[in-house]
């Protein structure tokens, strides 16, 4: 047996091994230690991330008028004024009632359509089916103001139908955001279309069931969790869009709760119900998504609910 | 009798079309109609329906004013430049963040995505609206900023364009973020173990290995953000508003909310999607390149 | 390719526990300068944690590992002079055939025209000239296979480890890629130290095998050592088919053991022959003789044909014995007629230098009770 190990000198494998002290170089090139300003960077890039928006959902409890300065706290600006609370100003009430009008109406009129154009696109084999997918990208890649305008320009200077019988107002701000919201139904459903495939309606065929009764009995509760997913995206999208909705609004009823803060969130009068009416919307968002998420992972049953992966693929793909 | 049964399917799609033609394929040809279009003695916009009534007077004046020089070159230099800088310090931010969190998060992966999730799903303009409280002049910044010295504080919220860069910047993140960290996770383990076996260093694998192949992704997020960005106005009018500080998606707005020369505003949106295409050209070439290297 | 003399590796007392698990559970293990080294086992036995612990992406928890006489275990993989083939292969994508292979030449900063001779010679050893150019989506499973290989031999390692690189290629593939790493170690006259699950790989490529089991070192040995004298019940049952059966020990004779099944005492001639009490016995099908059902003699167990499966280059006879238990007996086809029909009543014949005893529990085996041979219907061969 071979007698004498030779060791490296003890400093130098403390250098290597990264036990324990020295410099930044032996700390860089430690092959199993974790990077401590990589660490730092994410941490701190989290908390400006989340700070200021806690920060600015706190001020909504605050004693004073002030929003950037902290006067106590007290839930005045949310139920507690009998006149500048949100849920007795008319004007926060009017527009988060607009808000929710325009979430509703995008949700139950953009989902079907949307999964039947998914459907339609995935299986589509042809002539147009190659235009028909880019049509549908468009919305995806083109700014949003890009759109909003060229809505504008469709609802006031055309004079035939059907754009004639659409005026600036709820109607256009729903076909607005109804347009944009299509296509991310599309892709999420979609997506969820692909990795289904199409055994089990061949399965359902061969055992005696009609294309429509295969269609109806397999692939849409299998394709439930995608529905109900986007269905829910679709209503984060819509609660908190702004430009179109902006540019499609006719006139004071047809203020939302996003053009209300834009149109206030410089304004010296305003008090922190201003914030309060952002939180609802943040919160009301993260439901929807929370919602979206759990309904679409415990559904489909791929992953555990404790996987945030399927949050970031549907994210994504919005 | 598969056939027959294809073209099924393309009926279910019908609705769906009907739709996008009529209120996204008709509105862009309005863009153009009435950019190419006249004005009547009321000076409201006359759209030229058929291409051989079209008067490209508007359009070439709109474009001549976007170059340096014309009225509308700060807007447009303004943009670039926005954008430009946004664009880097998102990077910069951003790409170590998700590779962290991609490569050497452990046990806290799980959570760390989901803490990078929610900014994505927060309305911008809560966000926007958080930095103005943060940034007003009794604001918390300000109040930092003089409990270390500094005596007069920079007025944060007229006119800065660095408070623009900033907030673009804090506003695009996460969608930048999320893309990055898919494909940095996405690179196999044991290309950097092999990598680390044939003597890299920790840095020097992340160089030759983990930096190219996180390319595709990275030009994606970057995609993903500068798009909007372009067309961007609000940032602008909640964090600066002040006309020194303009992007073209204010001119744009000014055009199209305020004023009757909305031909104007038809032939500047012509302008931004001229510049869009650049940047799309140079995304889709890349793209392709990088399909046929990395397959 | 000349190469630096060396590569011998001494493990001692090796162990990785991981938050859940003790993957490795304090191996000792010797490797000889240029021996093709193999590390066989199931998964989640510890030999890929083993070989990685080698290669230096984990770190011990402790114990030593001297290349060379020199302790490395705290040394970062890209100082070690170990180099891996790794089981996905691992090439770049973004580089062709040519830059991968010269990719650890170039982190050495080898000038370039070195670079280019070395490299070439490297494709020439794993034969796969003219594809220099080439990116890795354009190659076979086996091309690319040689590519890792290259990559890693060009650098003139001490010792190669290998993590199952045969197990993504298809069979025939694989036979041949078996013939040609057995030629080139011995061309390069490098240690190998290789990993994989297959028993069959480990016994035709190996100088010595180390069988493993959760952890632990099962026994190490010759593939002839490892197959004909197994050490412990697991390493019988996962090295080909057993023949694993329960029976009582009770008493020697000089050089052999009487064992008891149900009412048939029979000579056992290897093994550990001190055993009393509850014991496992082990035959190989090889070994086994079939007589007429009628016919009797010493070390002959009555029973009846169940099934015979022909194989092609071999014959599978199953045998059930009254005890209920199943023997498994294979003969070489030679061509001729068998009277092995269904149901056909045999005696089975094991000749004494044959049968092994085993202690039941040796060494933390997990071996099934009973393993049917039915599920085994591999011979080897």
């Amino acid at each position: 047996m071979s007698a004498v190990i030779e060791k490296r000198p003890d400093t130098e494998l403390a250098a290597i091994g990264g036990g324990g002290a020295p410099g930044l170089r032996s700390r860089l090139s430690n092959p199993w230690g974790k990077p401590r300003f990589l660490v730092a960077t994410t941490w701190l890039y989290i908390a400006w991330a989340l700070l200021p928006v806690l920060l600015a959902i706190l001020f909504s409890f605050n004693a004073g008028r002030s929003r950037s300065v902290w006067q106590g706290f007290s839930t005045r600006w949310w139920w507690g004024d009998p006149v500048q609370s949100i849920f007795h100003d008319p004007d926060y009430t009017s527009a988060l009632l607009q808000s929710l009008r325009l979430a509703a109406l995008d949700m139950v009129i953009a989902t079907p359509l949307g999964v039947l154009l998914a459907l339609g696109l995935a299986r589509w084999r042809g002539r147009g089916a190659g235009s028909a997918n880019l049509l549908m990208l468009i919305p995806l890649v083109t700014p949003e103001l890009v759109m909003a305008v060229s809505l504008l320009l469709v609802f006031t200077q055309i004079t035939i139908v059907p754009f004639s019988l659409v005026h600036l107002g709820t109607t256009a701000q729903i076909v607005g955001q109804v347009t944009f919201s299509l296509s991310y139904v599309v892709v999420i459903v979609r997506s969820r279309l692909a990795s289904i495939g199409k055994e089990y309606e061949e399965a359902a065929r061969d055992l005696g069931a009609t294309r429509w009764g295969a269609l109806r009995l397999v692939l849409l509760p299998l394709l439930l969790p995608a529905i109900l997913a986007s269905m829910l995206i679709v209503f984060a999208l819509s609660i908190d869009d702004f430009v179109v909705t902006q540019y499609m609004s006719g006139g004071y009823s047809t203020i939302t709760i996003p053009m209300y803060l834009y149109a206030n969130a410089r304004g010296g009068a305003t008090t922190p119900a201003l914030n309060a009416l952002a939180t609802i919307l943040v919160v009301a968002t993260l439901i929807g998504i929370g919602a979206a998420y759990l309904l679409y992972s415990v559904l489909s049953r791929r992953t555990s609910t404790a996987d945030p992966t399927a949050l970031v693929e549907l994210s994504l793909q919005a | 009798m598969a056939k027959a049964e294809a073209r099924v399917w393309r009926w279910f799609a019908l609705p769906g079309v009907f739709w996008l033609l009529l209120f996204v394929l008709v509105p862009t040809y309005a863009v153009l109609a009435v950019a190419m279009g006249r004005v009547d003695f009321l000076s409201q916009p006359v759209p030229a329906w058929s291409p051989i009534a079209w008067n490209t007077g508007y359009v070439s004046q709109a474009f001549s004013g976007a170059l340096p020089g014309g009225e509308y070159w700060p807007a447009v230099r303004n943009t670039l430049v926005y954008v430009g800088a946004s664009m880097l310090l998102c990077f910069a931010i951003g790409y170590p963040v998700a590779y962290y969190v991609a490569r050497h998060a452990g046990r806290t992966k799980k959570l760390l995505l989901v803490l990078l999730v929610i900014p994505f799903w927060v309305s911008y303009l809560l966000r926007m609206l958080a930095w103005i409280g943060l940034l007003s002049p009794d604001g918390y910044v300000n109040q930092l900023l003089t409990s270390i010295g500094i005596a007069h504080p920079p007025d944060w919220l007229n006119g800065n364009a660095y408070s623009v860069i900033l907030a673009l910047c804090y506003g695009y993140i996460p969608y930048f973020i999320l893309p990055v960290f898919a494909g940095l996770d996405r690179i196999d383990r044991s290309q950097i173990e092999a990598a680390r076996d044939l003597g890299c260093t920790p840095f020097r694998a992340f160089w030759h290995v983990t930096l190219p192949l996180s390319r595709p992704s990275v030009l994606a997020g970057s995609a993903l953000i500068v798009l909007p960005m372009f067309g961007d106005y609000y940032t602008n009018d909640l964090i600066s508003a002040s006309p020194r500080t303009n992007m073209l998606g204010n001119e744009i707005n000014l055009f199209m909310q305020e004023g009757p020369e909305k031909y104007v505003g038809a032939s500047l949106v012509l302008v931004l999607m001229a510049i869009l295409m650049v940047g799309m050209a140079y995304y889709l070439y890349q793209t392709a390149r990088d399909a046929r290297r990395f397959a | 390719m000349t190469q630096v003399a060396g590569g011998e590796i001494e493990i001692r007392g090796l162990t990785k526990r991981f938050e859940e698990a003790l993957a490795v559970d304090s191996i000792d293990v010797s490797i000889r300068a240029g021996e093709f080294f193999s590390l066989l086992g199931p998964s989640g036995c510890g030999k890929t944690t083993t070989l990685r612990m080698i290669a230096g992406f984990e770190r011990p928890t402790s114990g030593q590992i001297v290349l060379d006489h020199v302790d490395v275990a705290q040394v970062p993989p890209h100082r070690r002079n170990v180099h891996t083939v790794f089981q996905s292969y691992a090439l770049f994508p973004h580089k062709n055939v040519f830059d991968n292979i010269a990719f650890g030449l170039h982190r050495q900063r080898v000038a370039k025209a070195e670079v280019r001779q070395r490299v070439n010679e490297a494709i020439e050893l794993v034969e796969l000239g003219g594809l220099a150019k080439r990116r890795p989506n354009q190659l076979s499973g086996g091309q690319q296979q040689r590519v890792a290989l290259a990559r890693a031999l060009v650098l003139r390692p001490a010792v190669l480890l290998l993590d199952e690189p045969l197990g993504a290629l298809d069979a025939k593939i694989r036979k041949q890629l078996r013939l040609e790493l057995k030629a080139l170690q011995e061309e390069v006259g490098i240690t190998f130290v290789f990993v994989t699950h297959d028993q069959e790989e480990a016994l035709s490529m190996s100088d010595r095998v180390a069988v493993m089991n959760l952890g632990r070192i099962e026994q190490i040995g010759t593939p002839a050592e490892v197959y004909e004298d197994p050490a412990t019940v697991f390493v019988a049952d996962f090295l080909g088919v057993s023949n694993l059966m329960d029976a009582e020990a009770v008493g020697p004779a000089a050089d052999h053991c009487f064992v008891r099944i149900g009412d048939f005492h029979l000579r056992a001639g290897c093994g550990q022959l001190d055993a009393r009490g509850q014991v496992k016995i082990v035959a190989r099908p090889e070994r086994l003789e079939l007589r007429p059902g009628d016919a009797g003699g010493e070390n002959c167990l009555p029973g009846m044909v169940e099934r015979t499966v022909y194989v092609g280059s071999t014959l599978q006879v199953l045998i059930r014995l009254p005890t209920g238990a199943n023997l498994q007996a294979s003969f070489v086809n030679n061509g001729g007629r068998h009277g092995y029909s269904q149901g056909t009543p045999v005696q089975v014949h094991i000749p004494a230098e044959a049968l092994r005893v085993l202690h039941p529990g040796a060494a933390g085996s997990t071996a099934p009770e009973a393993s049917a041979p039915e599920q085994e219907l591999v011979g080897a061969g």
